[in-house]
C-alpha cells in the first residue's frame, strides 16, 4: 500500500524548473528584437525628436517643448490631407464591401467554370498598387486610353477627360482603381465566409418561408460577421495609410489635391527634410493609429 | 530495477487543484492502472511521471533517482498515447525508428531492433506503409512497437485502446497483457474503463478529485473496497446501494430501510452510526432458493424492468425507495409486473458509513 | 433564364476586372505607332517583345532581380524567426494576450510612420541603398503577418506528436525541425507565397532607402513617369515583368488563397 513521504523538504520547497523551460524565450528573442526595432525604436525616435526643431536648415536640437505640436493644428495642409484620406476611405470601404458581397452571392451557387471566374477576378488584388495606379493612369490617358475613347464613342464626339489631373475627376479616377483592386479581396473572404455557413440553417429558414433578405439579416450576416469584421479592419487600416496607388495615378496632385496623410507625411520628410515637424507629425499618426487599432482587436477578441 | 516513488505531490492548473498530494509506490515490474472517473487526475500523474507536465510540489523518483528536473527524454521512459502519435510523413519502419534516430543510434542496430519488435507485434508486412493506410488496431500495435524498441525501464500508456470500437478493444487488451508477461517492465496504465483496470492490472489505484481512494489488487478493491466510492465504481452491472436506519431492540439488530421495510444485519460494532448504506452486487443478488439459511435476506418485489444480455438476465426492483438491480439465469422466466421472491446473503454485504463513505 | 442572366453578369464582371490587366499586356507588346493610335487599338498585330528588349538592354530589368533578393531573402528569414516565435505563442503562451496584441498591431501600423527615424538610423551606419538594409527592414515588416499565419498552423498540429518526440528522445530543437516543421509544411509554404508576394510588391520603404543600387521594380516604373510624357511602353514592359512571377506563384496556391489574404480569418 501507499506510503507516506511526507518529508518536510520536499512537501515545502517548490522545485525547480526543468532545463526547457528557457527555451520558450529563446526562440522569441530575433523575432522580439525586430519587431522593437520597427516598433519602438522609430516611436521613441520621433517622441524625442518631436520635441526639437531640425529642419533642412537648422540642426537645432535644443529642447523646444510643445511647438511642432502647435504647428500641428495650424497646418492646413495637414488637415485637408487627413480630410482626402478619410474621404478615401469612407467611400471606397462601403462600397468595396457591398460590391463585395453582391459578388459573393453571385458565385455562391453551383456553377459551371466557377473557378475559372474566381481566379481570374482575383488577379487585381495580387498586384502591387503602383501597377495597379500606373495601368490607370494609362487606361484614363487624355488621348490614348481607351476609356476616353470609349466615351467618346459613345458621346459621338471627342472627349477629352483629364482624369488625372482635373480636380472634379482626379477623386472618381482614385476611387476607381481603389474599388477596382480591392473589391476581389472582399468578394473572396466573404465568398468563403457564405460558403461555411450552416447549409441547415439557411434551408430550415427557407422552409418555414422566410425570404432573401431576412435570411441574409438574420442568419448569414451575424454568421459571417466576424469574419467581415477583420475584412473591415485590414482593408480600412490599409486605406488610411494607402500611397503607393494615389502616388501612381496623381503624384498627390494637382497641387496638393489628392494628397493624403502618408502623401504628406513623406513629402515634408523626404522633399522638406522637416525632421522635427515630421516626427510629430508621424508620432500623431501612430498615437492614433495604436488606439484604434489596439481598441479594435481587442474588442474582436483576435488575440484569443 | 525501475520503481517508481511518488511522494507528496501537488498540481495546479491555474486555480484548479488537480492532484492533492498524492503518496504512491510502485514496484519494479508490476502492471500498475491508474483508474477513475474524468477529471480525477489521473492523466496528469501519469503526465508529470512522464516529464510532460512540471512538478510544483513534491517529489517523483524512478530507481530510486529523483526525477523532478530530468527531461521526458533522459527519464529512459516509453509512451503510448491515446491517439497513437504516430508521424503521418514517416512510413511505419521509420515511426517505430524515430525515437532510436534520435539517440543517434547505429543503423544496423536499428534495424534489428524495429525488425525484432515487428515481428512481435505481427505486423513485420506494414513496415514500409504509412499511418494512413493502417487500420485503428494496426496504428495502435505500431505506437507500442515505438515504445518497445526504446528497452526502456518504464513503459506508460494513457488510455490507448479509447478510440477502438468494442470488439477491438477486447481484443488490444489481451495483447497488451501479454506484452507484459512478455516484457518484464514496469507499466504504467491509465483508464477510465474498470473493465479494462480489472483485467490488465496487478494493482488498481482509483484516483477520484485528485486524491488515490484505494491501492490494492483488483480483487481486494473488490471484495473489500474502502470506500462507497470504490465499491460504486467497480463491478459491473454496478453495485445496489440501500440506505437505512440502525434499530437495535435487544440482541436483535436491524436495518430499517426508508419504506418501512427491515432487514436484519450480522453483527454490529458499537462504532457504527445511526444511519448507513448497505451495498449488494446484483451477482449476490438472486432468486430466493429452496433450502433456507439464516443468513438469508429474503424478500419479494414486483419486477419493474428487464434487461437479457445472453448470458445473464438483470431484473429490477425497488427496494427501500430506490432501485435494485438482481442477476438471475437466463433460464429463467417472468415478465413486468410479476412478483418475485429474492435473497441475498447478508454476508456478502457491505457497510458504508454515508458521512464519511468510509466501509464499516 | 435566370441562369443567363447570371453568366451575362459574371461575364460583365468578369471583363470589368480583367480588362485593365489585358490592356496592361497589350501595350507592352504593342508597337509605339499601336500604343498612340486613335482610336485605339485594341489588340497588338503581333505580339513583339521590343519593348521588353530595352529594359533589358539598359539594365532596368536587374531591378526584377533585386525585389526577387529582396523578396525572396527577407522571406526566408522571417518565415524561419516567425515560426519558432509562433511556436513559443502557442505551446507556451509566452507573453500572453499582449504580446500577440502588439505583435499584431505592428502589421496594421503605417511604414510612413516608421520611414523617417529609419531612414536618419539607415543614414547613420551607411546602410542606405544596401541590400542587407532592406533585407532587414522587410523582413522585421513581415514578421507579424508570418507569426500570425503560422500560430494557426501550428495550432492545428496535434500535440501529441511533439510529446512522444519529446519522451523518444528529442530536444526541444529536434522537435521543432522533425516534427513541427515537416507538420506545418502546407502552411509555411502557403505562409510563405503570401510572404514573399507582400515583399515583392512593397514600394514605401524601397523608395526612401534605394539610389541606384538596389532600385526594385515598383521603384523603377515609377521612373518612368515623366514631367512631359510617360514612358508608356516601358511601363507597361516594367509592370508586366514584375506582375507575371505574381500570377504564377499565386496561381500555384489557389486553396490557400482566402486563408493568406484574409490573415486566416477564414480557413477558406
Amino acid at each position: 500500500m501507499a506510503q507516506s513521504f511526507a518529508s518536510v523538504s520536499s512537501a515545502v520547497r517548490r522545485s525547480p524548473q526543468m532545463p526547457d523551460h528557457n527555451f520558450r524565450y529563446w526562440i522569441i528573442a530575433p523575432s522580439v528584437f525586430l519587431l522593437l526595432l520597427i516598433g519602438l525604436f522609430p516611436l521613441i525616435y520621433a517622441f524625442v525628436v518631436s520635441f526639437q526643431q531640425i529642419t533642412m536648415t537648422d540642426y537645432d536640437t535644443s529642447f523646444a517643448g510643445l511647438v511642432n505640436y502647435q504647428a500641428l493644428f495650424s497646418d492646413q495642409r495637414l488637415w485637408e490631407s487627413i480630410l482626402h484620406t478619410i474621404v478615401i476611405t469612407v467611400i471606397a470601404l462601403p462600397v468595396e464591401l457591398i460590391l463585395g458581397l453582391a459578388l459573393a452571392y453571385l458565385f455562391l451557387e453551383k456553377m459551371y467554370g466557377k473557378q475559372i471566374f474566381i481566379s481570374l477576378i482575383v488577379l487585381p488584388t495580387v498586384i502591387s498598387p503602383i501597377v495597379s495606379g500606373a495601368t490607370w493612369r494609362l487606361l484614363f490617358d487624355q488621348r490614348y486610353g481607351p476609356i476616353n475613347q470609349v466615351l467618346s464613342w459613345i458621346a459621338g464626339r471627342e472627349v477629352v477627360m483629364l482624369w488625372t489631373i482635373e480636380p472634379i475627376l482626379v477623386y472618381p479616377a482614385i476611387l476607381i482603381c481603389e474599388i477596382w483592386q480591392w473589391t476581389p479581396f472582399m468578394f473572396l473572404i466573404l465568398l468563403a465566409a457564405l460558403s461555411s455557413v450552416d447549409k441547415s440553417l439557411t434551408e430550415a429558414a427557407e422552409l418555414d418561408g422566410a425570404g432573401f433578405w431576412r435570411i441574409f439579416l438574420k442568419i448569414e450576416l451575424p454568421a459571417i460577421w466576424p469574419v467581415m469584421a477583420i475584412a473591415i479592419l485590414i482593408r480600412g487600416v490599409d486605406l488610411f495609410r494607402i500611397f503607393d496607388m494615389v502616388w501612381a495615378l496623381t503624384g498627390g496632385g494637382p497641387g496638393t489635391y489628392t494628397e493624403t496623410i502618408s502623401i504628406y507625411t513623406y513629402v515634408q520628410g523626404f522633399r522638406q527634410f522637416e525632421t522635427s515637424y515630421t516626427a510629430a507629425i508621424a508620432f500623431l499618426i501612430v498615437a492614433l493609429m495604436s488606439f484604434v487599432v489596439t481598441w479594435a482587436i481587442r474588442r474582436m477578441g483576435l488575440a484569443k | 530495477m525501475s520503481d517508481v516513488k511518488i511522494s507528496g505531490l501537488h498540481k495546479h492548473f491555474g486555480a484548479v487543484h488537480v492532484l492533492k498530494g498524492i503518496d504512491l509506490e510502485i514496484p519494479t515490474g508490476e502492471f500498475t492502472v491508474l483508474v477513475g472517473p474524468s477529471g480525477c487526475g489521473k492523466s496528469t500523474l501519469l503526465r508529470t511521471i512522464a516529464g510532460l507536465e512540471e512538478v510544483e510540489q513534491g517529489e517523483i523518483a524512478i530507481s530510486g533517482q529523483r526525477m523532478n528536473d530530468v527531461r521526458p527524454r533522459d527519464r529512459n521512459i516509453a509512451m503510448v498515447f491515446q491517439n497513437y502519435a504516430l508521424y503521418p510523413y514517416l512510413n511505419v519502419f521509420e515511426n517505430i525508428a524515430f525515437g532510436l534516430r534520435a539517440r543517434k543510434m547505429p543503423e544496423s542496430e536499428i534495424k534489428e531492433r524495429v525488425t525484432s519488435a515487428a515481428e512481435m507485434l505481427g505486423i513485420t508486412g506494414l513496415l514500409e506503409r504509412f499511418p494512413r493506410q493502417l487500420s485503428g488496431g494496426q496504428r495502435q500495435r505500431v505506437a507500442i512497437g515505438r515504445a518497445i524498441v526504446r528497452k526502456a525501464q518504464l513503459f506508460l500508456f494513457d488510455e490507448p485502446l479509447s478510440n477502438l470500437d468494442a470488439q477491438l478493444r477486447d481484443e488490444m487488451r489481451g495483447e497488451i497483457k501479454k506484452l507484459h508477461q512478455t516484457i518484464d517492465v514496469t507499466m504504467i496504465y491509465v483508464t477510465h474503463d474498470q473493465i479494462e483496470a480489472m483485467t490488465l492490472a496487478d494493482r488498481i489505484v482509483l484516483m477520484r478529485e485528485g486524491r488515490i481512494e484505494q491501492v490494492g489488487a483488483p480483487l481486494d478493491l473488490y471484495e473489500r473496497p474502502a470506500t462507497h466510492f470504490v465499491a460504486g465504481f467497480l463491478g459491473s452491472p454496478k453495485i445496489n446501494f440501500v440506505h437505512g436506519e440502525v434499530l437495535i431492540s435487544g440482541s436483535e439488530q436491524v436495518l430499517r430501510l426508508v419504506d418501512g421495510e427491515t432487514i436484519s444485519l450480522p453483527a454490529i460494532a458499537s462504532t457504527w452510526p445511526k444511519n448507513i448504506i448497505l451495498g449488494i452486487r446484483p451477482q449476490y443478488l438472486g432468486l430466493a432458493s429452496e433450502s433456507r439459511s439464516p443468513d438469508d435476506v429474503r424478500f419479494s418485489r414486483i419486477i419493474d424492468l428487464i434487461q437479457p444480455t445472453g448470458s445473464r438476465t438483470y431484473i429490477t426492483v425497488k427496494l427501500g425507495g430506490r432501485d435494485l438491480v438482481a442477476e438471475i439465469e437466463s433460464t429463467s422466466r417472468g415478465n413486468v409486473g410479476d412478483v418475485l421472491d429474492l435473497s441475498f446473503n447478508r454476508l456478502n454485504a457491505l457497510f458504508f458509513d454515508p458521512a464519511t463513505g468510509r466501509a464499516l | 433564364m435566370v441562369i443567363l442572366g447570371r453568366y451575362l453578369l459574371a461575364l460583365s464582371v468578369l471583363i470589368f476586372f480583367v480588362f485593365p490587366i489585358y490592356w496592361l499586356f497589350a501595350i507592352s507588346f504593342k508597337t509605339p505607332e499601336e500604343i498612340f493610335h486613335f482610336p485605339p487599338v485594341w489588340y497588338p498585330q503581333k505580339i513583339q517583345f521590343a519593348n521588353y528588349w530595352v529594359l533589358f538592354k539598359d539594365g532596368d530589368a536587374t531591378s526584377v532581380w533585386n525585389s526577387f533578393i529582396l523578396a525572396g531573402s527577407s522571406t526566408i528569414i522571417a518565415m524561419i524567426l516567425g515560426t519558432i516565435c509562433a511556436y513559443s505563442l502557442v505551446r507556451f503562451k509566452t507573453g500572453g494576450e499582449n504580446f500577440a496584441v502588439w505583435i499584431i498591431s505592428q502589421r496594421l501600423m503605417p511604414p510612413i510612420a516608421i520611414i523617417f527615424p529609419i531612414f536618419l538610423l539607415y543614414v547613420f551606419f551607411g546602410w542606405v541603398d544596401s541590400y542587407g538594409g532592406l533585407i532587414l527592414l522587410y523582413t522585421a515588416f513581415n514578421l507579424p503577418y508570418v507569426i500570425w499565419m503560422m500560430r494557426g498552423y501550428i495550432e492545428d498540429i496535434p500535440i501529441e506528436l511533439e510529446e512522444s518526440a519529446l519522451v523518444d528522445g528529442c530536444s526541444r530543437w529536434a522537435v521543432l525541425w522533425k516534427v513541427v516543421f515537416p507538420m506545418a509544411r502546407a502552411g509555411l509554404f502557403a505562409t510563405a507565397v503570401f510572404t514573399f508576394v507582400f515583399a515583392w510588391n512593397e514600394f514605401i520603404f524601397a523608395l526612401v532607402l534605394s539610389r541606384t543600387e538596389v532600385t526594385t521594380y515598383t521603384v523603377q516604373v515609377t521612373h518612368y513617369f515623366g514631367g512631359q510624357s510617360n514612358f508608356w511602353a516601358k511601363i507597361a514592359a516594367m509592370s508586366v515583368l514584375g506582375t507575371v512571377p505574381v500570377f504564377i506563384t499565386v496561381a500555384t496556391l489557389q486553396r490557400f488563397l482566402v486563408r493568406g489574404i484574409s490573415m486566416g480569418a477564414v480557413k477558406g
